[in-house]
């Protein structure tokens, strides 16, 4: 699931909120000041259908987008749509079984990357199992599972409207292969991978983690449109992932995890691995860091507020000023996508209720957004 | 919109105006698409809103000249009457109001000469009083309560008692002192119905009601109340004053006061008891039958044709264009200065009767489709829903030919762009085609699958029909005579339009009918009945928030005194949890006035906590 799940989070996180509720603020009010009608305005629910749909990315003429979200009956998964902001048509991408995550579009082409287990042969067994369970009516403490037969794919329509699309399978390593995103002239995709843990002999305590949480392992790759010449670009043990380039194509922006799996920050790097930069410091899970187009400043979601609550916050591309906060909503707000133009915003919500996410649009005031960085005061050091 | 007047009215008691925001989407707007605007549902707005009308109270001369409106402006949209109908009125009879008709109560003690009460202050039938003559001894029966075993929660206001071919005394509401949770379970079976109909089924002939000593509005008889009037209960009951009670209990081993302490303490085996004196009690309600009228009008599928087609059936599309007239009626919320002024009703529902025009104009410029369109513009909502009750009893087409029901009430006052779509959960192509027709519409729109709306959509749900109900929400000038046309967001009214239409064709053209879901009703148990405070909040229907999400505090209320303000979301009063307003309402019963509560809430994310002290209501 691209830059972690968001049901993930508030499941695995919820006894910890919980704890956390017990200890009310009390005594006279202290206001805070809502401004989230200074950046978004015209706010908006746009996926309807569905038990829930997140993790919308625009196309690069900013005409449609392209999401995941579990709408179709007998798949408990989700699945991924590209819908038409002209028309209102949905047209799904993915095969329909399986699991899906984190699609893109190809910059130049007709062609979407996403990340699916499609081609397990137990993909069906999976979805009826999982159907079956949520019938029984018990409750799980749901986590992401990182599926290890997860593989990124590039799908490319029929060359006729009742022609099948084809899916061209970019990677093939045993671990969580996802995450994956096109640089901007659409030759490279950067990536999240869990192969580590697979392609190699672990050490005892190396084994525990992979049973506790294999996203220890996850690092970012890079690799071109067609598969070829995989190369691997960070080191560090923790959740390396979520990697996007910056409108320039000359860095990738990433969220890297501590090893303990709760306090996450913002990274730059160069498309090579090389000069490695820590844009926020909030000590809290800070992730799913996009660029604006303006390549000017970096929108992403952090907890810091609390641990259920995320809200989307801004900081300028250098990371030299305190972070701008942009939601003020319970519940979740995160994986910000800013249009190809700047003027929109497509995030994913639980604003509408209920702990399942929705994706949401908004008209996105740049000329504010840039005042209110400049406002922002320096971050301490 | 009509019963959440019950729970609104416990909030927005005090009077307060504010003027509407007008729209967020005023940078967007030019002199060309103002006039647009104006041009499609401005006028309508205006003219059902206006004085003329005077509040079109269901039954009354401005309700017809309303009807004439709206039949007029549908015939100019090439809209009919419905096949084999001379005209698109559709009349129904009903209950404009109950008096009292001179119910007595005498009591015939012994070696004493007969003691006669008549007045209403001192005696009063219930609304849904049977009209009889009754005589015999008086049991008094504590609160009258009988919680069912299924509770686990033993409470039998009749155990060991023998009430039948009695007349019974029990005491209005529940146990005063209790903790929070017994309350809470008291609280539900509390209801004056509840109480009447386990006084019958224990074979009691009639029923007499006091306000105990220890109680708010301690002796006093109950305004009889017009809108449970429309049926009788099948028993005889009347309200009491402390007067009438005292004389009851003179000579009783213990006073009503006593009676009532023993009983507050929530002790379930304090014994009721005969009193002395029996009693002849003669009930008569004075039930006033009006006409009031439903104007219905449709589109053929193919509009070059006269006939409609049979095949695929109907849509219904309506709202309601009756409101409270000069607010005479139980659920006026104006206040002192205003009372007996007109109620304008530019929102309620002047704004969901020009929305239903304007859709009928831009379908009848449409396409042909699958499915006749049927245009319902009801009357007698803002008494129980009577209108659409009379067209679903008394169908003028198969029910069964009806595809789906689609609702407009209260559309005009729409803020940072919150459209509610309710009952999504009636069917299940309902997301897919609000998704879709959203898209182009750009509404940020809040789904609730609940079809139990207290609007018309409620009774085509009931008879099995998939419905959606759009609103704009509530806000202070609800049932005020302040709710007037310029205060209308007429853009934002004409975006739902265009949003409507293509919600209606989307239905109109679907292969096979949508198919229905039952949604299991909320379970609720909260009835103003038992509410005796207002905390001076006004919540927030159009935005799902897990607690009561306040769309403002009344001005010098309790909440803004305890400093909650919009946007603050209640999850926590007095104990018990908030998730919803029925839960807040059940919450509201459980405070008394002056006593001050814990109430937390957040916002912006931040938990907080406050003191909110209740004030009393009439």
């Amino acid at each position: 699931m691209k830059r972690v799940g968001l049901t993930a989070l508030l499941l695995v996180l919820g006894s910890v909120g919980a704890a956390l509720q017990t200890a009310p603020q009390t005594g006279a009010i202290r206001p805070t000041e809502n401004r989230e009608s200074d950046f978004l305005t015209r706010i908006r629910r746009l996926t309807v259908e569905g038990r829930r749909a997140g993790e919308g990315y625009w196309s690069p003429d900013g005409k449609k987008l392209v999401f995941q979200s579990e709408r179709e009956p007998g798949n408990p998964f989700y699945q991924i749509y590209a819908l038409d902001l002209t028309t209102g048509d949905t047209t799904r991408i993915s095969p329909g079984y399986g699991k899906t995550t984190c699609s893109f579009f190809r910059p130049g082409t007709n062609e979407v990357e996403f990340a699916s287990t499609h081609h397990d042969p137990k993909s069906k067994q999976y979805q009826k199992e999982e159907l079956d369970f949520r019938a029984s009516g018990k409750q799980r403490r749901y986590s992401w599972d990182y599926d290890p037969e997860f593989e990124i794919y590039a799908y490319k329509p029929g060359a006729t409207p009742s022609a099948p699309p084809t899916y061209a399978r970019l990677t093939n390593a045993r671990g969580y292969d996802a995450e994956g995103s096109y640089s901007p002239d659409g030759q490279w995709i950067a990536f999240t991978s869990m192969r580590d843990a697979y392609n190699r002999t672990l050490n005892a305590e190396e084994q525990k983690q992979l049973e506790v949480d294999p996203s220890y392992f996850a690092e970012i790759y890079i690799m071109r449109a067609d598969g070829s010449g995989q190369k691997r670009l960070t080191n560090v043990p923790g959740y390396d992932g979520g990697p996007f380039f910056s409108p320039d194509g000359k860095r990738i922006i990433w969220r890297r995890f501590d090893t303990s799996g709760l306090i996450a920050n913002v990274f730059t790097m160069n498309p090579d691995g090389t000069d490695v930069r820590q844009i926020t410091d909030f000590g809290a899970m800070s992730w799913a860091p996009y660029i604006h187009p303006s390549g000017q400043y970096i929108l992403f979601a952090s907890n810091k507020l609390g641990f259920e609550n995320f809200e989307v916050y801004m900081v300028d591309i250098d990371g030299k000023k305190e972070p701008v906060r942009i939601t003020y909503a319970d519940g979740f707000d995160g994986l910000p996508v800013p249009s190809p133009d700047g003027r929109q915003l497509a995030w994913t919500s639980t604003r509408a209720g209920g702990s399942e996410g929705q994706i949401f649009l908004a008209q996105w005031n740049h000329e504010k957004a840039l005042a209110a960085l400049k406002a922002a005061p320096e971050r301490k050091r | 919109m009509r019963a959440k007047v019950l729970v609104v009215g416990a909030f927005v008691l005090a009077g307060l105006t504010r003027p509407a925001p007008l729209t967020v989407w005023a940078q967007q707007s030019n002199a060309a698409k103002q006039t647009a605007v104006a041009a499609r549902t401005r006028a309508a707005v205006e003219f059902l809103a206006s004085d003329r009308l005077e509040g079109r109270d269901t039954g009354s001369p401005g309700e017809r000249l309303a009807g004439d409106y709206i039949a007029m402006q549908l015939a100019r949209t090439g809209a009919k009457p419905l096949p084999g109908r001379r005209d698109m009125f559709m009349p129904f009879e009903f209950t404009a109001g109950t008096r009292d008709g001179g119910s007595t109560l005498t009591l015939r003690s012994t070696g004493n000469s007969a003691q006669a009460f008549r007045d209403t202050a001192q005696v009063q039938a219930l609304s849904f009083s049977d009209d009889a003559t009754v005589n015999g001894p008086v049991v008094f029966a504590g609160y009258g309560l009988v919680v069912p075993e299924s509770q686990n929660f033993g409470y039998d206001s009749y155990a060991g008692l023998d009430v039948k071919d009695k007349i019974v005394l029990v005491l209005h509401y529940f146990p005063e002192d209790t903790d929070a949770k017994t309350k809470a379970t008291l609280a539900r079976y509390s209801d004056l119905r509840y109480k009447a109909l386990a006084a019958r089924q224990r074979g009691a002939k009639g029923l007499l009601i006091v306000i105990g000593p220890r109680s708010p509005n301690a002796g006093q008889t109950l305004r009889m109340t017009s809108d449970t009037a429309l049926s009788g209960s099948g028993i005889p009951a009347v309200t009491i004053s402390g007067t009438v009670a005292n004389a009851l209990f003179a000579g009783a081993p213990k006073s009503l006061a006593a009676a009532q302490q023993e009983l507050d303490s929530g002790n379930p085996h304090v014994a009721g008891f005969t009193l002395p004196s029996p009693v002849d009690l003669t009930t008569k309600v004075i039930r006033e039958r009006q006409t009031g009228r439903n104007v219905v009008a449709y589109l053929p599928a193919n509009p070059e044709s006269q006939i409609p087609n049979p095949d695929k059936g109907w849509v219904v599309v309506g709202a309601h264009y009756d409101h409270l007239g000069q607010g005479t009626r139980g659920t006026s919320l104006a206040n002192k200065d205003e009372a007996g002024q007109i109620h304008h009703g530019a929102d309620d529902n002047a704004s969901g009767t020009a929305a239903v025009l304007a859709i009928a104009d831009a379908l009848a410029k449409q396409p042909t489709r699958r499915r006749n369109i049927m245009f319902t513009l009801w009357s007698g909502e803002e008494i129980g829903l009577v209108g659409s009750n009379a067209f679903i009893m008394n169908p003028p087409v198969p029910l069964t030919d009806m595809a789906a029901y689609l609702n407009f009430d209260m559309v005009g006052r729409m803020q940072n762009n919150r459209l509610a779509a309710d009952g999504t959960g009636s069917s299940d192509v309902w997301p897919r085609i609000l998704e879709r027709a959203n898209v182009a519409a750009g509404f940020d729109l809040n789904i609730s699958p609940d079809p139990y709306q207290p609007t018309d959509s409620s009774n085509f749900n009931q008879a099995n029909m998939p419905t959606l109900f759009f609103t704009t929400g509530s806000h202070p000038d609800y049932h005020r005579p302040s709710d007037t046309a310029d205060k209308i967001n007429y853009e934002d009214l004409d975006r739902l339009v265009d949003f409507a239409v293509a919600v209606i064709q989307a239905v109109a053209n679907v292969d096979m009918p949508p198919a229905f879901t039952k949604v299991d009703p909320p379970q609720t148990g909260a009835t103003l009945a038992g509410v005796r405070v207002t905390t001076g909040t006004i919540p927030d229907y159009t935005t799902e928030a897990k607690g009561l999400l306040l769309a403002g505090v009344v001005g010098g209320g309790p909440a803004e005194k305890a400093g909650l303000m919009k946007g603050d979301i209640v999850v926590e009063i007095a104990g018990q949890s908030i998730t919803n307003i029925y839960d807040y309402t059940f919450a509201l019963e459980l405070l008394k006035p002056d006593v001050p509560v814990k109430v937390v809430f957040t916002r912006n994310g931040d938990r907080r906590e406050v003191q909110l002290v209740p004030a009393g209501r009439r």
